[in-house]
């Protein structure tokens, strides 16, 4: 169905990595909501609402949301939160100005790492009968699903490393860093993975009458959105497909209104190089027979028909929480042509893939336009 | 009215108690999820989206439960998110549930949770989680202190006493006695109240809500829907969210954010939820209230701040016997949260009874002829507002 009223994207704080230890968590998410409100040319006093996402365990809270209310400008606003996944964050705050209630929406998701143990933190979230004493963690899922796609798309493995450095070249190319690979689960190896690092990630979204009245120059609009989860036991689930994805893209593309193959750039959460191959399939982007070819044509790489992950994608940046806003985000600053030192010349239309959890349990897809429809 | 109304279809709630040990925590999902659906008369093909109700994860002990609880709400390949404002949680997913609608993103929601606070070992342990780890965390703080200091704050400033206070006690649990799904139905007396075990001065143990175990659901729906499926409803005509300061050392101070005595934010919420449904003046419109109030004297800023009465009005009032069943607004006629209280689900039972009493469907404690009603709740350490105007 159509949303009554349509969203756009008119600021973004894309913060995949913030260094060092001299900023409390309450200071990240106050500059970073600063930061996407002085990139939309607004104040706080103009948001209506606001949503955020973040993980209790990582965060070493009960209800993180509660400290979000001085630090974000919640106080005397509306404020929700859905701890599910960041991309949730969005969705709701995309609802609400859709709904015509709210002219806007600040919507902030972070995720630290000072927690001792990031997998112990992850293996908390599994159930407590079956899958938490494998032991499991979301790597480890990730590498079930690896190993799944292995089994049945041969060549696989080298695809995998293929889009790995695609996106090590991509991120060496965007962000003045040098990634520190990850942990490994087989057949996960460290050159697929990246340590993760705290980061946080903003985004504004305004109705077309805030966006007109402030005249906006550039906003990104929604043109379609989809959003699913999978089941929540893996052993529910043939792990070398992405169902929930593929209603994702179903929904996002049936409200846009328009084809893959119109997408002239998308980010895609790589949380391993083979969820990456797998969101190709679910976004009618390269089916599995497709998937060699293309990599080897670099129809995904800079300068390629549909490049993905021109940011490096979670292979550079691994704020673990946030990763999915971030693809959201970047494909905002993309259409909105603020994208840098990645950005793709004459970007108009963009697909952001988020997904998370064991296994990328929780899918969505956003498509975001410069144009406000086909 | 226009045709773009967002209507409450099927409500479905656990019988709550302190333990269900017969039932895990997806089974207590899928229990209320099951009931709501059989209300709404609708199969589950027709949900398209669900809002999974789940406070802090701790009170589980499973990190991101919601995802254990796909299954219970059938929500495999369908649109999925969880909302987590603390207690305010439960209606806070009904406000996002009624998002997809009034979105026109979807024509049918199903929001549905549950909680085993009675089995979570002690809930005021993991409570103490939400304050900073640096500062507050450390006083001890706990949400039963919290809200005590919040009592002597509004004894001072409006005359409350701890008689006043069990006089809520009292009221609620007479009021649970006519709710087969309540908690705590004993109906106890006003010595049994100030006789009973000192918590936190001035909360005694009976001034305090019980540790639940339950599950609720609710299924909304758009008003087209609603005509082209010929379904009975009831509709939310107001909502809305505010928040306080997260800092306890900031309710200490002069300006009206800073009052503890008062529900701030919880007025603020009001007064937008008034004024979407075109209430100007509650007393006279609103017929029947649910107020989460987890502690006794917290009801009466809660009434204070839903404006039925003039500010500290509300303990002279409840005096008079004016918000009992038969009275003249009643107030938590199920017996609120004072005698039930599964946190996760607790602010959506608000909604869910006040629904009821409109709807016509509360039984033994309907208020006769209610057509408007108002629900709320309550997050974080006071923190959170969700509020909701519902009409028949």
């Amino acid at each position: 169905m159509p949303l009554k009223r349509q969203p756009a994207v008119i600021g973004c704080a894309i913060r995949p990595a913030i260094r060092g230890r001299d900023r409390s968590l309450e200071e990240i998410m106050h500059d970073t909501a600063m930061m996407a409100l002085a990139d939309a040319g607004i104040s706080i006093e103009d948001i209506d609402g606001i949503v955020v996402a973040s993980n209790d365990q990582f965060d070493g809270r009960a209800i993180s949301v509660m400290m979000a209310s001085s630090a974000l400008g919640g106080v005397d606003r509306d404020i929700l939160s859905t701890p599910s996944a960041s991309e949730h964050a969005f969705v709701l705050g995309a609802l609400r100005v859709a709904s015509g209630q709210y002219r806007t929406q600040l919507v902030v998701a972070w995720s630290p790492t000072e927690v001792s143990s990031m997998s112990e933190a992850q293996r908390l979230g599994a159930d407590p009968y079956y899958h938490r004493s494998l032991p499991l963690d979301e790597l480890s899922a990730h590498a079930l699903q690896a190993a799944a796609v292995e089994h049945r798309v041969p060549g696989a493995r080298e695809m995998a490393l293929a889009v790995a450095a695609k996106n090590r070249a991509h991120g060496a190319a965007a962000y003045p860093v040098s990634p520190v690979p990850g942990p490994f689960r087989w057949p996960v190896a460290a050159a697929m993975t990246s340590v993760p690092v705290t980061g946080a990630v903003g985004v504004v979204l305004a109705d077309a009458d805030f966006a007109a009245e402030r005249g906006v120059a550039d906003p990104a609009w929604l043109r379609g959105m989809g959003w699913a989860t999978e089941a929540s036991f893996l052993g529910d689930r043939d792990l070398s497909t992405a169902p929930a994805l593929r209603e994702a893209a179903r929904q996002a593309f049936e409200a846009a209104g328009v084809a893959a193959s119109a997408i002239d750039v998308a980010e895609i959460t790589d949380a391993t190089p083979y969820t990456e191959l797998l969101a190709y399939e679910a976004l009618g982007l390269a089916s599995r027979e497709e998937w060699a070819a293309r990599l080897t044509d670099g129809a995904f790489a800079r300068g390629g028909r549909v490049p993905v992950n021109l940011s490096g994608g979670v292979l550079t940046h691994n704020p673990v929480f946030c990763t999915g806003l971030i693809r959201i985000a970047e494909i905002a600053q993309q259409v909105r042509g603020r994208a840098g030192k990645h950005q793709r010349h004459g970007a108009r239309l963009g697909l952001a893939h988020a997904g998370s959890g064991f296994a990328m349990q929780y899918q969505a897809a956003v498509i975001l336009g410069r144009d406000a429809r086909a | 009215m226009s045709g773009d109304r967002v209507g409450i279809i099927g409500i479905g709630q656990s019988a709550f108690r302190s333990r269900r040990d017969d039932a895990s925590y997806p089974d207590l999902v899928r229990e209320a999820v099951v009931l709501a659906m059989a209300d709404a008369k609708l199969d589950f093909d027709a949900i398209e989206a669900i809002v999974y109700s789940l406070s802090p994860d701790a009170m589980v002990g499973i990190g991101n439960a919601e995802r254990l609880g796909v299954d219970a709400v059938g929500g495999r390949n369908k649109r999925f998110l969880r909302i987590n404002t603390g207690g305010s949680t439960g209606i806070s997913s009904v406000a996002a549930a009624y998002y997809h609608v009034a979105s026109g993103a979807c024509d049918v929601v199903l929001t549905a949770g549950a909680d085993k606070v009675g089995e979570c070992g002690d809930s005021q342990t993991v409570l103490n989680k939400i304050w900073d780890p640096t500062y507050e965390r450390a006083l001890p703080l706990g949400t039963i202190n919290m809200l005590a200091m919040s009592a002597v704050r509004y004894m001072r400033n409006y005359g409350m006493t701890q008689e006043d206070m069990a006089r809520v006690v009292v009221k609620n649990r007479r009021h649970a006695s006519l709710n087969p799904n309540a908690h705590l139905r004993k109906v106890v007396t006003l010595d049994d109240v100030m006789e009973s075990r000192l918590i936190s001065w001035p909360i005694k143990l009976m001034d305090c809500c019980p540790q639940s175990s339950g599950g609720a659901a609710m299924v909304l729906a758009s008003e087209q829907f609603i005509r082209d499926n010929h379904l009975d409803a009831v509709w939310i005509t107001g909502l809305a969210h505010r928040a306080e300061t997260y800092w306890m050392g900031d309710r200490m101070g002069n300006n009206p954010t800073a009052e503890h005595a008062d529900a701030y934010a919880l007025r603020r919420s009001f007064e937008k939820s008034y004024k979407m449904a075109g209430i100007t003046e509650p007393p006279k419109q609103v017929h029947v209230a649910e107020l989460y109030a987890p502690f006794s004297n917290t009801e009466f800023h809660a009434i204070d701040a839903a404006a039925l009465c003039p500010p500290g009005q509300s303990v002279p009032m409840m005096r008079d016997g004016m918000f009992e069943l038969g009275g003249w607004i009643p107030v938590n006629t199920s017996g609120g949260t004072l005698c039930t209280n599964a946190i996760a689900v607790t602010a959506m039972a608000r909604v869910a009874e006040t629904a009821l009493q409109v709807w016509g469907r509360a039984g033994a404690y309907q208020v006769e002829g209610a057509r408007v009603g108002i629900a709320s709740g309550n997050g974080g350490d006071h923190q959170i507002f969700g509020t909701m105007v519902i009409e028949a």
